[in-house]
């Protein structure tokens, strides 16, 4: 009867640890994908800027009409839907591309660069910029207490047995790593 | 881009003995009376207490007359607060601490920066003190002077001396009640408009409790903010601070890893303790001190130069921040 009692304990303590164990995976992944929520919010934002941006732009760049095309493209692409976490990644790092590109092309345009509408916009993106390295920084602090819950003794039991995958960081481009502000690139 | 240049301090050993000398020396002839008078006073005084008590101690009047001893008391107060009243009346320079004031601390300010204004009097307020949510403690005193404030180039700037306190009252068992004050924070306290805008409030405190699996444990049980604890990604940051923050995004776009590393930088350059906050779009820095700032001592010869350097080097200190930080770089939205 008496080693009946243990073992009731010893599952009792068990079952507590598992269920603590699996709601706090369960805090951590939420967390992790509220972070990547706002990401995709900046993202937005970002976009939203793009077609102001490509307006005022074009009447002054001739050369890099294609770049302006391609961009006003991707963004319609981006805000469409329907595309997996990966390929919104992708895509945003290719818009983030072209994006700096014609900040840098913006150089050879002083009427552009001394436009008030301009200054503004590129103000603007500044912003978004930092907000968007903001958001993925944060992700990637999210996501690295959830990948450590997933993998650190007792808690990877509880994520092995409930099947808790870890997610994968945002790898932070050399840009961001020096964070540059765009601003040198335009040289003023 | 128009760049804010610092004063070296060559240039200030130039400027203070070209055109704060004359000022220098009237001022330190002042000092020099003051403590001559003094020590006049001081000696007279003790010497007149001395010779009272050879007088009554050796002519053995003692044993004469009985109240004699409440005679002695009496003539030894009557020496000892003429002393203090003479002391107060010709010794003492009423003007000396605020001419002080003007001639050597505002010239250095505007030395720094012409665009700066100095009040002696004036100090950075206890709502902005309490606004900045770095130290939730009830205030009971507070009080503060030295204030300098105005525009470092596109950077509005507010700093002072400030002496923020609370009390206890403990009962002992003889029911006698005792105030103890206790100080939240003295030194320099420095408010600037943040070059980004935000809603939410981020607090950079000093990371007292190290780094490992406890301390973070520990850190994160911060209950009496309600900031939460927002672990930042760079180990020199985090090897000297901790930081909570109301949003973890906007602390991260506050603290850009840019940020970070400068401010990891002027910490190592000062060894203070340094507590900064982002509240409002509005930066707050409270850098502690054990000393008393831009004082005049009786006792330091005014027109050496080891003693204004130091005033020079805290006042630049503070608008140094500006620059360290970056604070001119506004290419967001706000200007």
């Amino acid at each position: 009867m008496e080693g009946f009692t243990t073992l009731l304990i010893v599952l009792g303590v068990f079952i507590l640890f598992a269920i603590l164990g699996y709601n706090r995976l369960v805090r951590l992944r939420n967390m992790a994908e509220k972070a990547f929520a706002s990401i995709d919010a900046m993202a937005k934002k970002r976009y939203d800027l793009i077609p102001n941006l490509v307006a005022t732009v074009q009447k002054y760049m001739e050369h890099e009409r294609a770049t302006l095309t391609e961009i006003t493209e991707m963004r319609a692409k981006a805000v469409s839907g329907n595309l997996s976490d990966n390929e919104k990644v992708d895509l945003d790092n290719k818009i983030s591309r072209a994006m700096g590109g014609i900040m840098v092309a913006v150089e050879n345009y002083p009427d552009l660069k001394a436009n008030q509408n301009f200054m503004q916009l590129q103000g603007s993106l500044n912003e978004v910029e930092e907000q968007l390295s903001a958001a993925r920084r944060a992700y990637n602090a999210a996501v690295t207490d959830y990948n450590n819950a997933c993998q650190m003794f007792p808690s990877n039991v509880f994520a092995i047995v409930f099947g808790f995958k870890t997610k994968r960081l945002f790898e932070v481009s050399e840009k961001e790593r020096q964070n540059v502000d765009v601003k040198s690139l335009f040289g003023s | 881009m128009i760049h804010f240049f610092m004063k070296t301090l060559q240039e200030f050993e130039n400027f203070f003995n070209q055109d704060m000398m004359p000022d220098m020396e009237a001022l330190d002839a002042r000092r020099k009376t003051v403590v001559k008078r003094g020590t006049t006073i001081v000696l007279v005084t003790l010497v007149g207490l001395l010779l009272t008590s050879v007088v009554y101690f050796s002519l053995d009047i003692s044993k004469q007359d009985n109240n004699s001893f409440f005679y002695y008391i009496i003539i030894m107060a009557v020496i000892l607060i003429t002393g203090i009243i003479f002391g107060g009346t010709w010794a003492r320079d009423k003007t000396f601490y605020y001419d002080f004031k003007q001639q050597v601390i505002e010239p250095i300010v505007k030395f720094v920066s012409p665009d700066l204004t100095y009040e002696p009097k004036n100090f950075v307020g206890s709502d902005s003190f309490q606004r900045s949510r770095i130290f939730l403690n009830r205030v009971d005193r507070y009080s503060g002077d030295d204030m300098v404030h105005g525009k470092v180039d596109k950077t509005q700037i507010w700093f002072s001396e400030i002496k923020a306190e609370y009390k206890t009252r403990t009962t002992d068992n003889k029911g006698r009640t005792k105030t103890t004050w206790h100080t939240i924070f003295r030194g320099l306290f420095f408010i600037a408009d943040f070059n980004k805008n935000f809603q939410t409030s981020t607090v950079v405190l000093p990371n007292r409790l190290g780094r490992g699996f406890l301390a973070d444990f520990f850190k994160k049980m911060n209950l009496s903010r309600r900031e939460k604890l927002v672990k930042l990604e760079d180990p020199d940051f985090n090897k000297h601070f901790v930081v909570y923050g109301e949003d973890q995004i906007e602390a991260r776009y506050v603290l850009s890893t840019s940020l970070m590393k400068r401010i990891t930088d002027f910490k190592e350059k000062h060894p203070n303790h340094l507590y900064i906050s982002f509240v409002n779009s509005f930066l707050y820095i409270a850098i502690a001190y054990q000393k008393d700032l831009f004082e005049p001592s009786y006792f330091k010869k005014l027109t050496r130069f080891s003693l204004v350097q130091e005033y020079f080097e805290d006042i630049q200190l503070a608008v140094s921040i500006v620059e360290e930080l970056n604070l001119n770089n506004r290419i967001w939205t706000k200007q």
